[in-house]
């Protein structure tokens, strides 16, 4: 067997694929939300922003790039989650707990569908719909998502989750790629906790921004 | 109606875990039995054991065997925590005066299929083993070592390997873990090692061949939630899981075939 | 020059102790055994019972030599065995110091640690292998403790006059047996070794004189298996818990070697036991085992009573002027420092002076009160920190600010299977390792010894000896279908069947524990003729209720812990006689053996060397009777017999 296979059906190898795709993931969302602040600056800056990166002629394979992290991502997820379900067919009758894991290390497996979920609904409203459209203003289109009650609730609870997702993700991922000299940990930790703080103020705040003053 | 003698004045409603067997039903049994605060927990076991072979019945079975916290044999979950309440002890070194009179406790084996049920409170650790033989060691044959002081040590690694070789094989890493996997114990194993110039020629093959028994026992994937870390009475440190993730990617990464 | 010429060994003892020059024996007698061509060994098959450091540092070296090991265990990891509980560490003469250790120094002060009662052949070998130990234990990745320039540390332990302890913090056994237990997966992972966890051997089997296999429960299904082989390595441990409270494991037993002994093997010196100075006391009559804690808490702590009986004020209630400092007013010179033995049986003179402390009344202060005041809190801290919060853990009471309780317990025995200077017992083909055997520390054993002789024998004794056997005689072959395995199969069947069907009122426990307190206050720290004698007669009479009365439940088809200990229970009770004979038999003082007959004015043992400068090997007749004494005339050649003084 191959020995790159061999390392894909390992434990260790599948979390390092965790780990690789979800940083990648990651940097994608800070400069995704680094875009997503030109709405502040108002609606035609964000149109231009837009227009840029549409004009741009690696966007495709950009995209095609993205697609495929988050389909491995969501494949290992789905592994590694299934064998941790199976792995203790007979669950303990008291509550098991040390203190040490948190509400957002337990809740990876489901901040991470309720992503996926958000995804298509993400995707769906800004990216497919404006293709079956002759003409469009995507920034009136956020706008007027982000306006209605619906979407508000959609994209702040997402966003949410989002962080929830980072604030274990983070320092999850170098401790997986085995980055975690005792020296570094805090460093690594505070890092991963700024970024979630960044992610959640930065893309969050647009739909609050938009709601309260519409 | 079971007799029960006074030992002291602290009621402690036992609910223990009786099973015949891996895959067979089990359930709890309540008991009460009149403790003291000086008693370890095995010993509350004992007079409760004694109290059940007075009367006719079968005792709990449960594995232990230093009672000083270093062989590792001791391994039940108490009230939902591996070894018990107390931090860095093991069952057998927790002591009564730890509970209040009348305190309700729980007591259950460890659980994952890895470590299937033998009876009761024994569980078949006997994963632990294979994956040591997969690579825990240094092969040298014995009477071919050069002299001890022929390859000094820095100190620092030194003090590394050893705390990773305090690990005492309980299990409570396990146990623990909300995914039952067993990197904590593992990576100890493997750290001593990596740690140590003894170890290098083997460094690969062993990281390659102890991560790929570990999968092969059934044991959960680690998604770091570092409850291992809390359970270990000794203390071991989830760096050397890093250490061994490390460890398995360079092997990947240099492996030939 | 020999003393007691006169006395000349039994004929059946014939310790084959190899001529020449002391320091030169051990290599001529190397070279004169013959050896086993490499490509020969795989046709032997080598039975080793027992995974502590002697067992499972001789299968591992057998299985690299080429032989195809079993080995067997009651654990349900070879790394599980009572080993890995020694705590202070190893000795060696590496001289790694400077101080001026040397082989012969390190055999000088065994022997005389010992109180004259080992051989000294054996002890000299002892003390040349101990350095290839270490070198063997490093090169296999056990942590010892180094010095910040990389190169090993070394500690003087257990009042040695040099440095030379090599130690892993305090866990020293645990490191050196998963050194061994690797050396053992390693071959176990070549196929070189057939690990059978789990499994009790409860009867050696013997053909034609010879011992060619074992019986063995397999403790998670009750079943029966037999096992043959060329040759029978026992390396199952001490018989400690004979006196129900001891410092050794829970499952430590003498079961193994009461098994052989009863087919021939012969008991030798079984009163020697050692009892340790420093341990906790017990707490109450549920207490299951005793806990040590390291001598070196003597250094800074001193040892005290109060004045006055029964005093019940609390430690610190008590003025300078009515505390009694008992050590250091007997023994001005060594103080705190006596050796083991001493310690412990002035603790419990003054206990039965009804001046011991704590709720039992069997307990001593160790204070650290001066030490505190003298060199700071954070100082003591630094030395004994561990210790002090393993204490508080046990006792819940810290020894920082009351004075810790501390009373003797048993530790260690000496006697075990006699064996001549190949490690084989009197049934050939039977070897015997480690703390099972009687061979090298005589009437006493001195501090990180234990461990020093289990790995010299399984590492570099048997490897080189066993030839003696599998190439000296003719071996044929055998079956685990022959008569004497079905016989002895049968045998441990009907005696657990017996146990079972007992069905009395009292649990094994109870037993053990009526069993222990005989054996502690009668054949314990201190010895009469008169004691001996009566507790004798108590020790049958227990056995008679054993018999009659105990109550052992469950499935015998299945894990039974009741039924295992019943077996191991019933062995003991057997034994104690034998024990207790031993040091009847014995009337003199000397080590860990004290009889109150045999004192000097100042209360210290006075030995006999004109009369019992030998080995008593104890052989099996029958059952219920007196078992026969035999004796190995001990000769010195190397070393002056002289008394000891801690004035
Ligand atoms: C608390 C404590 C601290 C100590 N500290 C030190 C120290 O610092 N330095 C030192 O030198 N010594 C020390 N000692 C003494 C030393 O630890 C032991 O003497 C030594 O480890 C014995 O090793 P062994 O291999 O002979 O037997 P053990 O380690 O006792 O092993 C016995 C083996 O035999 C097996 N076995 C037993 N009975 C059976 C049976 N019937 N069937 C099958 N298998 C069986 C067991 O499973 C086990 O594997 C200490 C002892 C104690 C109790
Ligand atoms: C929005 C984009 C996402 C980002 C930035 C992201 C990022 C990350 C990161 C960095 C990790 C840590 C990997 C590790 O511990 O080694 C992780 C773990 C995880 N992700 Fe995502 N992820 C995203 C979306 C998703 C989706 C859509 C799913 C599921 C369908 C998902 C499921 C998981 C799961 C289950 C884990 C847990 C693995 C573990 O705990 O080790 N994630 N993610
Ligand atoms: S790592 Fe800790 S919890 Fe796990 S087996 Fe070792 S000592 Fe026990
Ligand atoms: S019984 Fe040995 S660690 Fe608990």
């Amino acid at each position: 067997m191959n020995s790159f296979i061999r390392f894909l059906s390992s434990s260790i190898g599948r979390k390092y694929v965790m780990a690789v795709t979800g940083l990648s993931l990651t940097l994608f969302l800070l400069v995704h939300m680094a875009g997503n602040l030109t709405l502040y600056a108002g609606n035609d800056a964000f149109n231009e922003y837009a227009d840029l990166l549409e004009s741009n002629p690696l966007l495709p394979l950009a995209e095609a790039g993205l697609l495929v992290l988050f389909v491995v991502h969501i494949l290992f997820a789905v592994l590694l989650t299934g064998r941790n379900k199976t792995s203790r067919s007979d669950k303990y009758q008291s509550s098991l707990g040390m203190g040490a894991k948190t509400v957002a290390s337990t809740t990876m497996w489901i901040t991470g569908p309720v992503l996926l979920v958000f995804l298509v609904i993400h995707i769906w409203d800004f990216r497919i719909s404006k293709e079956l459209l002759d003409e469009y203003d995507l920034a009136q289109m956020v706008v007027d998502r982000l306006r209605h009650p619906v979407g508000f609730v959609i994209y702040t609870a997402s966003i949410g989750m989002v962080g929830l997702h980072m604030w274990h993700a983070f320092q999850s991922a170098f401790q997986t790629l085995g980055v975690a000299h005792p020296r570094y940990r805090s460093l690594i930790q505070n890092t991963g906790r700024l970024i979630t703080a960044l992610l959640v103020a930065g893309f969050g705040g647009i739909p609050f921004y938009l709601f309260f003053t519409g | 109606m079971i007799q029960k003698k006074n030992h002291g004045d602290l009621r402690i409603v036992l609910e223990v875990w009786r099973q015949n067997g891996p895959g067979a039903p089990g359930a709890f049994e309540e008991h009460e039995v009149m403790a003291n605060e000086h008693m370890s927990f095995l010993e509350l076991l004992d007079v409760l054991n004694e109290q059940l072979v007075e009367s006719g019945r079968d005792p709990f079975v449960f594995e232990h065997d230093c009672r000083e916290g270093i062989c590792g044999s001791c391994s039940m979950t108490i009230d939902g925590k591996p070894h018990g309440p107390r931090d860095r002890t093991t069952a057998c070194q927790l002591h009564m005066r730890e509970y209040r009179n009348g305190d309700r406790v729980r007591v259950e084996p460890w659980r994952a299929n890895a470590f299937p049920v033998v009876k009761d409170l024994m569980t078949d650790r006997s994963a632990f083993d294979r994956i040591q033989q997969a690579g825990g060691y240094v092969s040298i044959n014995t009477g071919s070592a050069p002299d001890a002081h022929a390859m000094p040590v820095n100190k620092e690694n030194a003090d590394m390997a050893f705390d990773a070789a305090a690990c005492i094989g309980c299990g409570a890493c396990v146990a623990a873990c909300p995914n039952a996997s067993a990197m904590l114990f593992t990576s100890a194993k493997l750290s001593q090692y990596t740690l140590l110039p003894q170890g290098q020629p083997e460094r690969d093959q062993r990281a390659l061949g102890m991560v790929d028994q570990m999968d092969a026992e059934g044991f959960g994937n680690c998604t770091n939630h570092y409850e291992c870390e809390a359970a270990c009475p000794k203390g071991i440190s989830v760096t050397n899981i890093a250490r061994m993730n490390r460890e398995y990617a360079r092997a990947t990464l240099r492996r030939r075939d | 020059m020999t003393i007691a010429d006169s006395h000349a060994s039994s004929p059946r003892l014939d310790a084959k102790v190899p001529g020449g020059p002391m320091d030169e024996r051990w290599s001529n007698h190397k070279f004169d055994l013959k050896l086993v061509n490499p490509s020969n060994r795989r046709k032997f098959d080598v039975i080793v019972v027992g995974t502590g450091l002697a067992g499972g540092s001789a299968a591992a070296t057998l299985a690299e030599m080429g032989y195809n090991v079993k080995s067997f265990c009651i654990h349900d990891s070879p790394r599980r065995a009572h080993s890995i509980a020694a705590q202070g560490g190893i000795n060696a003469a590496k001289n790694y110091k400077g101080d001026g250790d040397s082989v012969h120094r390190l055999f000088y002060d065994t022997v005389k640690g010992g109180d004259y009662r080992s051989r000294e052949s054996n002890v000299h070998r002892l003390a040349e292998v101990s350095v290839d130990i270490i070198d063997q234990c490093v090169a296999q990745g056990v942590p010892f403790a180094r010095e910040y320039g990389g190169l090993l540390d070394n500690r003087s332990f257990g009042g040695a006059q040099v440095s030379r302890t090599f130690y892993a913090r305090g866990q020293t056994g645990q490191q050196l047996l998963l050194g061994a237990y690797g050396a053992m997966n390693r071959m176990i992972h070549a196929g070189r070794i057939d690990s059978y966890t789990k499994r009790e051997m409860v009867d050696l089997v013997v053909v034609n004189g010879v011992a060619r296999g074992i019986i063995v429960r397999n403790l998670l299904t009750g079943e029966y298996e037999r096992h043959a082989a060329h040759a029978v390595l026992m390396c199952t441990g001490g018989y400690g818990n004979a006196f129900f409270l001891s410092t050794n494991a829970k499952n430590s037993n003498v079961t193994a070697a009461w098994r052989a002994h009863k087919r021939g093997a012969f008991f030798a010196n079984p009163c020697y036991t050692q009892i340790h100075p420093t341990c906790i006391p017990r707490s109450g009559d549920y207490q299951s085992k005793l806990t040590l804690m390291s001598e070196s808490l003597r250094n800074d702590g001193r040892v005290w009573v109060p004045e006055k009986e029964g005093d019940p004020r609390a430690p610190q209630d008590i003025p300078e002027s009515e505390r009694d400092y008992y050590l250091e007013r007997k023994y001005p010179s060594f103080g705190n420092l006596v050796p083991r033995d001493v310690a412990s049986r002035n603790a419990k003179t003054v206990c039965d002076e009804g001046r011991g402390v704590g709720p039992t009344g069997e307990a001593v202060y160790l204070d650290f009160g001066d030490a505190i005041r003298r060199d700071g809190k954070e100082t003591i801290a630094s030395r004994y920190g561990n210790l002090f919060e393993m204490y508080e853990r046990i006792t819940g009471d810290n020894p920082y600010e009351i004075p810790m309780r501390i009373f003797p317990a048993v530790h260690y025995t000496m006697g075990g299977l006699w064996v001549d200077y190949n490690l084989e017992s009197t049934i050939p083909g039977l070897f015997v390792l480690g703390e099972a055997n009687f061979s090298d520390h005589g009437a006493n054993r001195l501090g990180a010894s234990a461990l020093m002789q289990g790995l010299a024998d399984g590492y570099f004794v048997i490897p080189a000896t066993i030839a003696s056997h599998l190439a000296g005689r003719k071996l044929e072959a055998v079956s685990v279908n022959d008569d004497a395995f079905k016989e002895a199969e049968a045998k441990a069947r009907e005696r657990a069947d017996l146990l079972l069907a007992c069905n009395g009122n009292r649990s094994v426990d109870s037993l053990h524990r009526e069993l222990g307190n005989t054996v502690w206050n009668y054949c314990g720290m201190e010895r009469t003729a008169e004691g001996l004698q009566e507790g004798i007669l108590k020790v049958r009479e227990l056995r008679a209720e054993f018999w009659s009365n105990v109550k052992v439940n469950g499935d015998p088809n299945h894990v039974n812990q009741d039924l295992e200990k019943a077996g191991r229970v019933a062995d003991f009770m057997e034994f104690a006689e034998v024990m207790f004979n031993d040091a009847l038999v014995r009337d003199e003082s000397c080590g860990g053996h004290f009889r109150a007959e045999h004192q000097t004015e100042e209360g210290e043992a006075r030995r006999d060397d004109e009369n019992y400068a030998h080995v008593s090997a104890w052989e099996f007749t029958e059952e219920q009777k007196l078992p026969t004494e035999h004796r190995e005339q001990l000769t010195f050649e190397e070393v002056k017999l002289t008394t000891r003084s801690y004035k």
